[in-house]
């Protein structure tokens, strides 16, 4: 036993050696202190979808993410596999149904602050939020994407994505200058009902496409820590050089409402025909958003706009 | 010489001459301030001229006309509509309290808009209005069937009234927190946004709001029987029951039309009658004259500010319903300062008529609560559902289920039995029947400090929640005990200036949730009370706290038995009356605030408790607080399990679940107790 002991630790050393070989086990800083993964994590949990999709474009599938089925609703791409299990809503998760998963890694945001140390119970979890106060969201997101491709082992995976991205957004611009529309600024809204608009601000994921494209957002201030802010209508009417880009979806009899009021009629982006209409984009998801609304707004713009939504 | 004459006062009472002169400064004022930001844009004649012309050549006066003019136009019009039901129903009531709000209208109005946004769109498309109507008949017919055979005591009324304030209020939370997603525009609606891009609401509401004005002028002669009393009008051969009934009815039309437009305006039907009163209007028309007309100006000033307010920031909407909360708080502070006159305050026309129930055996009545109390434990630690369907965790193994369901269970529970003994103090300590910890403001303070923190976006961490939680029920404790020094600590004052604190966090509870359907459903969230969170070490705590405090209780059995008999009765049985009301009120503050961090401040149980003690025959002041906080545990347990199982693996809050089951246990005993 005195002697075997040594050898046993010797061993576990040489285990732990072997491990270390491969790229997943190491420590990494995060927002909530530190993580230490001694072997590559198998069973994922993401607590939002930012993460969710991270994860998905890295090509690991999650074994529990928070609120499935609106993922499939409203972010949709890249899409989430049908067996995923679902581990409530996004704000208040089932911490009972996290642990029955038995997961070796939990990828959060600091809003569950108030839940970490109960998380920290059931799995490593690494914290970072790229929805918060003075972050960049797509720095943010670029960061969690890369050092989960460290945790993962798949850096190269990670850096592609990154490149493609870059590439993809390179490739828009010069369609936008070849075209000579970067002239003018654009606004970015979502329509809430026919009287408010989410307006996206300098500090959203959105704003990166802007930049990239060559664009200035119409909206010069700051919105809330998720990048937008909620405004009447009428707060765009002074930006009478813009242009209007409404993301979708709308509500039912918008377009009608809208025809009806000459508020709306007489603002000078509907005078000109320049409202842009494009599909769904999720506003606050992680790298992949800021492709997408890059090729749909550029389609969008080149396509040219009309004087009303859809 | 002989002009003196003319400063002879006049036979027949007048009005005092600083009512007209505070309507015509509100009025300026706010109208003066809402066109401020126009100078140098448009010439005053333009401005006006924006009413009912434009140049559509220039786009400041596109905006000027279709924007601005509609917006103030419709401002003036909801507040002169808000203020007259406001009066009306502050009339057929005889309580300063009264209001569409307070009555279930506006939480009926929203429950309908709700409903509607999920499961028929279309009708949303169609007419906001019917949906808005629908729900707020919807809460007026609860109202009338659960007081009908009380013949509509104003208490009982304004009672039935909050409780399905509660009740609608709740279920809509459940509808946000579940579908928070799809109803982004309801959070705006919820808030109360004045903005306007067209006439067409202002064109569609001026008829209809004048046809009820109309309507509700014709019940002038019935309701200034009204005021003579109820036995007086009876022989006077008024129909009372039939003439409050319409009333009301006119009321919920009005304020639900109104309302449908622009979303939830709160507090203005309940201020500008208070403020009219204030300023010396005495008789009935006068009241429904210059209350109506205090309204438009006040709803006018409120929504400049707002609108002030967004320009000013960074630039994201300040809803409407925040600046009319801020305006309304500070008048029923007003309103605190002048009405020595208790007489008409709730609560005070005896208990309402016929709660009186049978007595029971104490030993009973616990026995069987206690029973059920263990029949929830051991369901809600054993049975349970799994993302593999359901199964029964063995006691041998409930080791393991403890720390997910163990701390969270024992925190509800206790957090029901603080808020059914601090219900209890303050009932009896005012003995009032909607007193409780919610309407006393404590909680109120707690989540105020919570709602800035989430403005503030500042991020805490569970003993930061606990910390700033704790901060706020002292400081509104606080506040309460300077406001109240001056009224002796009379129990009436004391609600009146919970309401005013409750008015202010519900005024930042609006910008929250305007500002984001995120941020507002973790708000929404906390607010009703996120048990998920507590850890061993915290339930634990409280469970010392909550036994030290009950032992404490033990000392104030007496003052609470002998309070109740009036002030100069226990002064002459040597109770040091100012002294024991401060130890009667912290003692229920500390409860609050222990149960506030755990639940929430919007939990109701503390209201619901002491009245199922005493529908379940528990009239005397030690047994009615035993019972009631063993009836607070079992509330709060059997909700704490339902919000882990239901929707599983989502969560809903316990403490609106609470609300919800509470509320119907109390709406079934209110309404036996009419029929018997």
């Amino acid at each position: 036993m005195y002697i075997k002991y040594p050898a046993r630790t010797c061993a576990a050393l040489l285990f732990l050696g072997l491990l270390s070989l491969q790229a997943a086990a190491g420590t990494w800083h995060h927002e909530n202190g530190t993580i230490t993964l001694d072997s590559t994590p198998k069973r994922i949990v993401a607590l939002n979808w930012a993460a969710t999709e991270a994860l998905l474009l890295l090509g690991v599938t999650p074994v529990g993410v928070a609120d499935r089925d609106g993922y499939s609703v409203w972010v949709k791409e890249p899409e989430l596999p049908d067996k995923v299990a679902n581990i409530g809503t996004r704000v208040a998760p089932s911490l009972e149904a996290i642990a029955e998963l038995e997961p070796d890694l939990i990828v959060t945001s600091s809003e569950m602050a108030p839940a970490s140390g109960l998380l920290e119970r059931i799995a490593p979890t690494y914290v970072i939020s790229v929805y918060k106060e003075g972050h960049r969201p797509f720095e943010k997101a670029s960061e969690m994407l890369t050092t989960l491709g460290e945790m993962l082992g798949r850096e190269d995976r990670a850096e592609g994505i990154l490149a493609d991205i870059e590439q993809t957004l390179d490739t828009q611009r010069q369609r936008l200058e070849e075209a000579g529309m970067t002239d003018r600024p654009v606004a970015l809204v979502n329509f809430l009902d026919d009287r408010h608009v989410r307006i996206y601000a300098p500090n959203s994921l959105y704003q990166s496409t802007l930049d990239a494209l060559g664009l200035e957002n119409a909206w010069p201030r700051q919105g809330n820590f998720w990048g937008f802010s909620v405004v009447g209508l009428e707060a765009i009417a002074p930006y009478q050089n813009s242009r209007i880009a409404v993301v979708s979806p709308t509500l039912p009899g918008l377009s009608d409402t809208l025809a009806d009021s000459p508020f709306w009629t007489y603002l000078p982006a509907v005078r000109r025909d320049e409202v842009y209409q494009i599909d769904a984009v999720w506003p606050f998801g992680g790298v992949f958003p800021v492709k997408r609304l890059a090729t749909m707004l550029t389609d969008s713009l080149l396509e040219g706009g009309s004087d009303n939504v859809r | 010489m002989y002009a003196d004459t003319s400063t002879l006062p006049e036979m027949r009472p007048s009005i005092p001459a600083k009512l007209p002169v505070a309507a015509i400064i509100l009025w300026f004022g706010a109208l003066i301030a809402s066109s401020a930001p126009w100078i140098g844009q448009l010439d005053a004649g333009a401005l006006a001229s924006a009413f009912w012309t434009f140049d559509p050549e220039n786009y400041s006066s596109v905006l000027a006309h279709y924007s601005w003019a509609p917006r103030v136009s419709i401002a003036i019009l909801i507040g002169c509509g808000l203020g007259l039901a406001g009066a009306v129903t502050q009339q057929i009531l005889g309580n300063p309290l009264a209001s569409p709000t307070t009555l279930g209208v506006e939480a009926g109005g929203q429950f309908g808009i709700t409903v509607a946004t999920l499961f028929a769109p279309g009708l949303l498309a169609f007419s906001p209005d019917l949906a808005a109507i629908g729900g707020g008949l919807l809460a007026i017919g609860m109202v009338i069937a659960l007081t009908w055979r009380l013949g509509f005591s104003p208490v009982t009324v304004i009672l039935a009234g909050l409780v399905i304030t509660f009740f609608l209020g709740a279920l809509n939370m459940a509808f946000l927190l579940l579908k928070g997603e799809w109803l982004g525009n309801l959070f705006i609606w919820g808030a109360g946004s004045l903005v306007q891009n067209n006439w067409g609401p202002f064109m569609e509401l001026w008829p209809r709001v004048l046809i009820l004005a109309v309507l509700m002028l014709l019940l002038l002669r019935p309701l200034q029987l009204l005021q003579l009393g109820q036995s007086s009008a009876n022989s006077l051969g008024a129909r009372v029951g039939l003439i409050r009934a319409l009333a009301l009815f006119l009321v919920v039309l009005m304020t639900a039309t109104v309302v449908s437009r622009v979303g939830v305006v709160a507090f203005v039907g309940l201020a500008a009658p208070v403020l009219a009163r204030l300023l010396g209007a005495r008789t009935i028309g006068d009241k429904l004259l210059w209350s109506t007309l205090m309204g438009g100006g006040l709803l006018l000033l409120a929504d400049t500010l707002a609108h002030w307010a967004s320009t000013w920031g960074d630039g994201s909407l300040v809803p409407t319903g925040t600046t009319t909360a801020l305006i309304g708080g500070p008048v029923i502070l007003l309103a605190l300062q002048s009405f020595r006159n208790t007489h008409h305050m709730p609560g005070q026309e005896s208990g309402p008529a016929g709660f009186q129930p049978r007595r029971r055996s104490p030993v009973l009545v616990t026995g069987i609560i206690s029973a059920l109390l263990l029949a929830t434990v051991v369901v809600s630690m054993g049975w349970a559902p799994g993302l593999e369907g359901w199964n029964w965790t063995a006691l041998t193994q409930w080791d393991h289920a403890w720390v997910w369901r163990g701390p969270r269970l024992l925190a509800a529970m206790l957090a029901g039995v603080a808020l059914g003994l601090a219900g209890t103090l303050i009932q009896r300590m005012t003995g009032n029947p909607m007193g409780s910890p919610e309407m006393l403001g404590i909680s109120g303070g707690a989540a105020l400090v919570m709602v800035l923190i989430v403005l503030s976006g500042a991020e805490v961490g569970r003993a930061g929640q606990l910390g700033a939680a704790t901060l706020g029920a002292a400081g509104a404790l606080g506040l309460l005990i300077v406001l109240a020094r001056k009224h002796r600590f009379a129990g009436n004052q004391l609600l009146l200036g919970g309401l005013a604190l409750y008015v202010f966090m519900d005024a930042g509870l609006r910008l929250v949730m305007a500002s984001g359907g995120t941020v507002a459903s973790q708000l929404l969230n906390w607010m009703y009370g996120s048990t998920w969170l507590i850890s061993e070490g915290e339930a634990f705590g409280l469970l010392g706290f909550t036994v030290l405090v009950s032992g404490l209780l033990l000392l104030v059995v007496r003052p609470l038995s002998i309070l109740p008999l009036g002030d100069t009765a226990a002064s002459s049985l040597g109770l040091s009356v100012a002294r024991a009301r401060l130890l009667l009120l912290f003692l229920a503050a500390v409860l609050t605030a222990s149960a506030t961090v755990v639940i929430g401040p919007l939990s109701f149980v503390g209201l619901i408790a002491p009245h199922l003690a005493r529908v379940l025959g528990q009239q005397t002041v030690g047994r009615q607080m035993i019972v009631a906080a063993l009836v607070g545990g079992l509330l709060l347990a059997v909700a704490d399990y339902l919000s882990r199982i239901v929707v599983f693996p989502g969560q809903l809050p316990a403490g609106l679940l609470a609300a919800l089951v509470g509320g119907i246990y109390f709406l079934w005993g209110l309404s036996r107790h009419g029929r018997q």
